[in-house]
């Protein structure tokens, strides 16, 4: 039914409630996942709550447990938060024109832009006030936190010792690499990935990961500008 | 339990790190769009870096587990890893994808 006058607050709340459903499905037991893993890690319970309050970027955080755990330093973690989250860059560009007023409405709409909050945002129509884009950044927020309070009280209360369980975060990586092959077909970088890893371990068995990844970064910056200007 | 390296310093210092370089990525086109849309190596690279650095994420933490009682190194890790990807490839259902190679890889380690 058209609506000709101006979005009434609760209409407004209700729409992206109702955008935000698909995403807390996904979130809650994502989010749940993430605490229970953290926890199980040794983690106190303050460490996942304020991780997916803060961070609020799920590979970012699951990368985050076992670089943790094994002491890496920051600079590996700085690497590896600056490729994982990368792509993140180009979001913001779609929704330059739908910005909120005020200032801490516009700082929160860019710190709440995740994968699936873009891509809820990207199919609305450019009319849909910018109250209602920050809405389902919000409830999204709000799904993740939930999720991961709920995973941290499982794993605070179920003292689960079977060996292996943190194959979940190898597990994650594998599905979020699968879904990258199937976006982008770059097979090469599977190589390109791996060879530097077994290399960097060979060379520098101590510093592997943050070589690795530098290494890696770099080249496939390198490689992607020049398949480009070969193929333009 | 982790006895050594969850310090409370160190965890909130990685995560003040890690959130700021993540909102900082997120907020740069409402500071610098122009900027950014004359950068086409960097819209280019978002097709191939995330790929290039979940390998060594992936490849690290396989290589980088106290499993220790099997017949050849990274056997239990690459045949549960094959699995996930095999299960998301086919029914793109991530939590699925992953609980099922995870009770794989438990199953594994203790058979």
């Amino acid at each position: 039914m058209p609506n000709p006058h101006p979005a009434t607050p609760w209409a407004t709340r209700r729409h992206a409630l109702e955008l935000s459903v698909p995403v807390a499905l996904g979130y809650v037991p994502l989010g749940a996942v993430f605490g229970f893993v953290f926890v199980q890690a040794g983690a106190d319970w303050w460490m996942p709550v304020l991780a997916s309050l803060l961070v609020y970027a799920g590979a970012a955080q699951f990368m985050m447990v076992p670089l943790l755990a094994s002491g890496a330093s920051l600079g590996t973690l700085a690497v590896a938060a600056l490729a994982i989250n990368f792509r993140h860059v180009f979001y913001g560009l779609t929704l330059l024109q739908r910005q909120p007023k005020s200032r801490m409405a516009r700082a929160y709409q860019s710190f709440s832009l995740t994968d699936e909050t873009y891509a809820i945002v990207s199919t609305l129509p450019p009319t849909t006030s910018p109250h209602q884009l920050l809405a389902v950044g919000a409830l999204n927020h709000l799904w993740w936190n939930l999720g991961t309070a709920l995973g941290v009280t499982a794993g605070i209360t179920l003292h689960i010792n079977v060996a292996g369980l943190d194959f979940a975060l190898t597990a994650l990586f594998t599905v979020l690499l699968v879904e990258q092959l199937r976006r982008h077909r770059r097979y090469n970088m599977l190589l390109l990935g791996a060879a530097v890893y077994a290399a960097a371990r060979w060379l520098w068995p101590a510093h592997a990961l943050l070589a690795g990844m530098s290494l890696t970064l770099l080249i496939a910056m390198v490689w992607s500008h020049a398949t480009h200007k070969a193929q333009p | 339990m982790n006895p050594t390296n969850l310090h409370a310093w160190y965890v909130l210092t990685a995560i003040a790190l890690v959130a700021g370089i993540t909102w900082a990525l997120r907020a740069l086109p409402f500071l610098a769009a122009r900027w950014l849309r004359d950068q086409p190596v960097l819209a280019r690279a978002t097709n191939y870096v995330p790929t290039a650095i979940l390998v060594t994420l992936l490849v690290h933490a396989m290589a980088n587990t106290d499993n220790t009682s099997q017949a050849l190194p990274l056997l239990h890790e690459s045949l549960s890893v094959a699995a996930v990807a095999l299960l998301q490839a086919w029914l793109h259902q991530p939590l699925l994808s992953m609980g099922a190679g995870t009770v794989l890889y438990v199953l594994l380690r203790a058979a």
